[in-house]
């Protein structure tokens, strides 16, 4: 049990460290994701698992929902132009409520910059991808999903953290902020508290 | 007609996914809709849809059959909110 816990932590902490170096020694086969396919059959367990741990089945549905996006959107924007690695880390830290998800992707300004190229900072690219429906994949008609997130996250208290480049957008019941930070991401980097 | 969209699984949720179920769902199952018949969307038994699955078959069902097409109530918290924000 301890050991679980303290694996957990290590793994929270490695995935944050990949995201940000890409250092292969912080991805492991546990976590690491390297296609599609493997991160649903993973998603699929996580369902399972957080069932047993919370009350509220409709809970699980909607943090499914908010992970399958994110972690979705990873590979929707990233396929082909990954900045090293493929795909996404995906682990949660059942014991202290925390998910978290990263890609070493192209990250959220140079999708949001190709159908809005007046878009300069990763701070304005967050805004965007969180409040309006406009998406890096032009002339496809989508860009609802981190809308969604932050739908879902607010109305039933989900902290997220979602980092891109230097910015980090921060969404909380009624906050919703987005500012400038020292951890410098190239692609996205999520940690959910629920 | 009715859809019953755990046929297609009960987490609905990337856009691949939803984009196959759609083009399934024309070959074999919509191919046998009548001229001018309605058809409900039932979503019963899921337990996770996304706005990209329903973006890729919900929105091109919607715009195949327009004002054809009804969504059954659902007490899914995530099907809810991916109509509401596929919807705006």
């Amino acid at each position: 049990m301890i050991e679980r816990q303290i694996n957990k932590k290590n793994n929270i902490s490695d995935i944050e460290q990949w995201a940000i170096n890409g250092d292969k020694k912080y991805s492991k086969d546990e976590y690491y994701c390297p296609t599609r396919d493997i991160f649903q059959a993973r998603l699929s367990g996580f369902l399972e698992e957080l069932r047993k741990k919370l009350t509220d089945d409709n809970r699980a549905f909607l943090l499914t929902a908010i992970v399958g996006e994110i972690g979705n959107n990873s590979f929707d924007h990233n396929l082909g132009k990954w900045l090293d690695v493929p795909g996404v880390c995906f682990d949660w830290d059942p014991d202290n409520y925390l998910i978290i998800l990263a890609d070493r992707g192209q990250g959220v300004l140079t999708t949001i910059k190709k159908v809005r190229p007046t878009t300069n900072t990763n701070q304005k690219a967050l805004q965007t991808a969180f409040t309006e429906t406009l998406s890096g994949r032009s002339p496809e008609r989508r860009g609802n999903g981190l809308k969604f997130v932050r739908q879902v996250a607010q109305a039933n208290s989900i902290e997220i953290s979602f980092h891109s480049g230097d910015a980090l957008c921060f969404i909380n019941n009624n906050e919703f902020t987005i500012k400038l930070t020292t951890k410098k991401v190239p692609g996205t980097l999520a940690i959910i508290k629920f | 007609m009715k859809i019953e969209l755990k046929k297609f699984g009960q987490l609905l949720i990337s856009r691949p996914a939803g984009k196959e179920a759609w083009l399934v769902a024309k070959a074999y199952t919509l191919s046998e809709l009548d001229d001018l018949e309605k058809i409900e969307v039932d979503f019963n038994d899921v337990l996770v849809l996304t706005p990209s699955w329903a973006d890729e078959f919900l929105t091109p069902l919607l715009a195949t059959y327009p004002k054809r097409v009804s969504f059954l109530p659902s007490t899914n918290q995530t099907v809810n909110n991916s109509l509401d924000i596929i919807n705006r």
